[in-house]
């Protein structure tokens, strides 16, 4: 669609404007930077020394030999496949109820979406609080097994609490982009849609969902990253624990490169995680735009 | 159509904004800091000079350092403001400003310092565990071997190369914390902690608790810093009671020429750790506990004994415990050898280790923050801050004011009768996450004595 | 939003009253959290760590912590700082970001596919990846640390990304070439029709990147504190450093500074639903 600029001169003109600032913005800031950790992955910087000697491809081969990375993978991988399922099914359920006129719904809105302001030592503090005391209580309250000693000590019931605390922080941030796709849906549509005849149903298979999909690419694309790159969460709720079974890639990544001070390792497992995120969330945006209908 | 042209007013202003950002911080930022603007510049010429003619340099510079901005990096999170309070007194006196930069919630004290490295903005003095020195001393510090106090810290100072890189900031101790009043009320009878120098009579005095109604009366903790650092560190400080026992042992453990299960004080920590465990508050769910409940186990007198360190105060006093109750430490007992140093005394080390930039910073800054040092050490209002204020237990012995709260004033006791031993062993940046979660297993019942064993040889044997 | 009262009788009224109970129930269970902290911003740190949930405090409530955190925190100037970072940051975002996006949508070409697919890319790696070399480069080689304004550039080359691609998508999606065809039939620039009929058409989109955006600098800690070294420029998380401990922290203190720290958010957030609303109310009345 060459719609933008007929002559040579306007295109570029228009590439000028349009899109240098906020492009040469992002690279100065993200791509320059990346860029440069890829060559330190080279070298045998620890991260503070004066030295750095390249060591081609060294760091790469610890990370093979790196067993604790992998089998973090692993289980972040399971964490990403629980989290984005859970996230988007109650973001987008949450965000159709509360663009259908439902009572009350800006106050609503503001309610799912509180979570997210929380961030850090509190929510660890409040949330190790639920898990490890009030679960207990209603355990001892109900005598069901389940809630009878705290999740946090078991490596199962640890590694919910972080799915769990996920959704909750997540889903009310991605409702927030399933919203802004429902009001943005235009009316005439819909109005169409019920003149026809169509049922809440049927409205929502044959006629939202699809002219949806954007949004869905978008938010499942934003909770896929959001989910590999988890630390925050992870830091405070479990730290990783009991003992080590709970830590997620990022964390493992992070102690690499400055608890056990093995920098170039540290910043090739980060290299390997982006490589792993990049072809999971392009398979994702190419089955999403496939399914794309053009509005 | 006003709106329109407002958006795009907005819009270019914001467009030249972000084009030329770059430009216009750099403009700012000599008058917002030129500390690190001059720092940086001066690198060049100075990092050779440095390191060889020290002394000259500070004579000349002694003469006005008034006007001075230095930094100060606190890796003791819950002194802050404390030292904020110190930085102002000192500016009164001497007209060098100290600027007291915080580690942040969950920023590790290495993370804060390798950035700062990184960016060319490193503090002037930086407080760092002895690990973090020890890696970092000879690249970055200054030497300080000829300063007059490493003759009053003598037995704290740590030796790099037979070189002094740091000043010991404070001295910390760690054993298990008793609540006397809670043991008095519960047994009827008055208490003496020096009773307590075997595992038998600690046994003794547990079974005595659960007897007279005090049915769990142990605290442990569940964080992987406190059962690895803390706990299973005793294994290397009671080796002979030197850092350098310690070292000797890790080599060994490293070389592989001693298994952990071999080494006696493995074999007595463990059996003394079991009986712990067996009469721990947190019993059935161990891994449950919650730090910030633990101390009120002990100031409510629901527990006696908590397996901790001196700085716990803060969090046993906001748990309800006054100023004036009667806590001390009893030593972490090993064995039945009533003689042994390790049943006699807790272990006290200085644990946070001042170093003085030798690279980034100017001439005039470094003779600042030695003065620093010097302040702290000989005035009067400086060792007056640092117990009273900070309630730091000073690591050099001229400082003659008294701890203001019951462990500070225990070990302070201590070190004057020598009821210590000031072991302090240096492990690998990971080995409290490492073997915490080994430690954690143990405890939780996943693995035996054999499994903690095993994992202790191998993460010993895998470094290099 | 009255389009749906059409037929259903006693059904639909079950329905929604059913969706209606389902909703709140949820709502519940996510303001929790933010309950407990209202709550214990106004208690002892004893009482908390006691008894988080409970509405009896031994030592009673006070504003005490609210005192302290707003002066400790010096919260004045650190709202200042806030407040100038993330309102600058977010304009650039907005405006840049839309730009960009909207160029590739308009423009395929080389140049925008790879620009489009880096900008994807970047969203997934991992901060941790670029932290060390991002004070290098700026710090060392550059001198630009400890200004608010290389804080308010790299916020806003971080968000770029995230911005574009969700502009991205709904401009695709949501706006027709033909309006703008039809809309600037008697020959406009490219700026002009950008600005006066792409860009307000946008509104819902840009609505919620403003909430996002904001809200992500306003709590950000970790560039932040890569970036702003000098007490004087602390952004509001920044400034409640003071309040953690080795070992302890101070709870009653942090969450009232939360508390403090999360209400304009807050108020942002009711207002701008509102804008939400009123845009598509007013696009539903043109056409």
């Amino acid at each position: 669609m060459g719609s933008m600029g007929r002559k040579k001169g306007e295109k570029i003109k228009n590439l000028l404007i349009f899109a240098l600032p906020g492009c040469i913005t992002f690279c100065a800031v993200v791509m320059v930077p990346f860029l440069y950790g890829f060559y330190l992955t080279l070298t045998d910087w620890d991260g503070v020394s004066k030295v750095k000697n390249v060591v081609g491809a060294t760091n790469y081969l610890a990370v093979f030999q790196d067993a604790q990375f992998w089998s973090s993978m692993g289980l972040t991988l399971k964490y990403v496949f629980f989290s984005v399922i859970l996230v988007n099914l109650l973001a987008f359920v949450l965000a159709y109820a509360l663009t259908n006129g439902l009572k009350g719904q800006n106050f609503f809105r503001t309610g799912f979406f509180t979570p997210n302001l929380i961030g850090g030592v509190v929510l660890g503090f409040i949330w190790q609080f639920v898990f490890s005391r009030v679960l207990v209580n209603v355990g001892e309250a109900t005598g069901w097994g389940i809630f009878s000693s705290s999740w946090l000590s078991d490596p199962g019931k640890a590694f919910w609490s972080l799915v769990i605390v996920t959704v909750w922080q997540l889903s009310g941030y991605m409702m927030l982009i399933y919203i802004a796709g429902f009001t943005t849906l235009s009316t005439d549509v819909l109005e169409a849609a019920s003149i026809d005849g169509a049922t809440g149903i049927q409205k929502i298979k044959s006629v939202m969902i699809p002219l949806m999909v954007p949004s869905f690419v978008i938010c499942m694309f934003l909770t896929l990253s959001r989910a590999f790159m988890v630390y925050d969460v992870n830091l405070t709720l479990t730290g990783g624990e009991p003992y080590g079974t709970t830590r997620l890639v990022a964390m493992h990544v992070y102690e690499k490169a400055f608890t056990s001070r093995n920098y170039g390792v540290g910043q090739a497992e980060a290299l390997f995680l982006f490589l792993i995120v990049a072809c999971i969330s392009g398979l994702q945006i190419y089955f999403g735009k496939r399914k794309e209908v053009e509005a | 159509m006003k709106f329109k042209k407002v958006i795009a007013i907005i819009a270019v202003a914001s467009m030249v904004m972000g084009m030329t950002a770059g430009c216009g911080s750099q403009e700012t930022s000599p008058a917002t800091d030129s500390t690190a603007e001059e720092s940086t510049e001066e690198t060049t010429e100075t990092t050779e000079s440095t390191e060889e003619t020290e002394t000259p340099a500070e004579e000349s510079a002694q003469a006005d350092l008034a006007g001075t901005e230095i930094s100060f990096l606190n890796s003791k999170g819950e002194i802050q403001a404390a030292l904020e309070e110190m930085a102002v007194t000192f500016e009164e006196e001497t007209g060098i400003s100290v600027e007291i930069i915080a580690c942040g919630a969950g920023e590790s004290p290495y993370t804060k310092i390798t950035s700062a490295y990184n960016s060319g903005t490193a503090p002037t003095m930086a407080m760092l565990d002895t690990t973090d020195v020890v890696a970092l001393a000879k690249e970055y510090a200054v030497d300080l071997s000829s300063e007059k106090w490493v003759s009053e810290c003598e037995n704290q100072v740590t030796k790099i190369d037979d070189k002094v890189y740091s000043f010991p900031f404070c001295v910390e101790g760690r054993g298990l914390i008793y609540n006397k009043g809670a043991i008095e009320e519960t047994l009827g009878t008055t208490f003496d902690p020096a009773t307590i120098n075997s595992y038998d009579s600690l046994k003794k005095l547990l079974e005595d608790l659960r007897a007279a109604g005090m049915e769990s009366p142990v605290v442990i903790s569940k964080e992987d810093w406190s059962l690895a650092a803390h706990q299973l560190g005793f294994i290397y400080d009671t080796y002979d009671g030197t850092t350098a026992g310690s070292t000797e042992l890790i080599t060994k453990l490293k070389d592989g020429s001693l298994k952990v299960e071999d080494y006696e004080r493995f074999e007595q920590f463990l059996t003394t750790l079991d009986l712990l465990l067996e009469y721990n508050i947190n019993g059935e769910d161990p891994l449950g506990a919650l730090y910030e409940q633990d101390p009120i186990f002990l100031a409510d007198g629901d527990a006696a004994i908590w397996a901790n360190g001196c700085w716990a105060w803060p969090n046993i006093a906001d748990a309800g415990a006054s100023a004036d109750a009667e806590y001390g430490f009893l030593p972490f007992v090993l064995g039945n050898d009533t003689a042994d140093f390790a049943n006699n005394g807790i272990q006290a080390s200085a644990s946070k280790q001042v170093m003085i930039d030798a690279v980034q910073a100017t001439d005039v800054q470094r003779a600042a923050a030695k003065e620093f040092l010097n302040w702290i050490v000989y005035e009067d209002s400086g060792q007056k801050m640092l117990v009273e204020t900070a309630a730091i237990i000073p690591a050099c012995s001229n400082n003659a004011y008294a701890a203001l709260d019951p462990l500070g004033k225990d070990i302070q006791g201590r070190l004057e009768s020598g009821k210590v031993f000031s072991s302090s062993f240096i492990a690998p940046s990971d080995h409290w996450s490492v073997l915490g979660a080994s430690m954690q297993k143990y405890i939780a019942g996943e693995s035996d004595k054999a499994g903690l064993a095993s994992e202790i040889d191998a993460y010993w044997t895998s470094q290099k | 939003m009255e389009k749906s009262k059409k037929v259903g009788g006693m059904k639909r009224f079950l329905l929604e009253s059913a969706g209606f109970l389902v909703t709140a129930f949820l709502f519940v269970i996510y303001m929790v959290p933010f309950a407990l902290i209202f709550l214990n911003s106004f208690k002892m740190k004893r009482d908390i760590i006691t008894n988080p949930f409970s509405f009896y405090a031994k030592k009673g409530y006070s504003l005490e912590n609210y005192v302290k955190a707003f002066e400790k925190m010096d919260f004045v100037k650190a709202f200042g700082n806030s407040l100038m970072v993330t309102g600058l940051s977010t304009i650039a975002v907005i405006i840049l970001a839309a730009m960009v996006a909207y160029y590739f949508t308009r423009s395929k070409n080389l140049f925008s596919t790879i620009m489009f697919s880096l900008m994807a890319a970047s969203m997934i790696i991992p901060f941790q990846a670029i932290m060390i070399p991002l004070v290098s480069i700026y710090g060392a080689g550059l001198h630009v640390l400890n200004s608010r304004f290389t804080l308010i550039f790299m916020h806003t080359g971080f968000a770029m990304s995230m911005s574009v691609f969700i502009y991205h998508g709904f401009i695709k999606s949501n706006i027709p070439l033909s309006l703008e065809e039809a809309a600037c039939i008697d020959g406009c620039t490219k700026t002009q029709t950008f600005f006066r009929v792409v860009f307000p058409l946008l509104k819902p989109t840009t609505t919620t990147l403003v909430i996002l955006n904001v809200l992500a600098f306003w709590n950000d800690y970790l560039l932040p504190s890569l970036v702003l070294g000098r007490k004087q420029i602390f952004t509001l998380p920044l400034s409640t450093y003071a309040f953690y401990g080795t070992y302890s922290a101070d709870y009653g203190v942090i969450m009232a500074a939360l508390v403090m720290i999360v209400a304009p958010v807050l108020v942002l957030y009711l207002f701008l639903q509102k804008q939400i609303i009123s845009g598509v109310i007013a696009g539903a009345v043109k056409s």
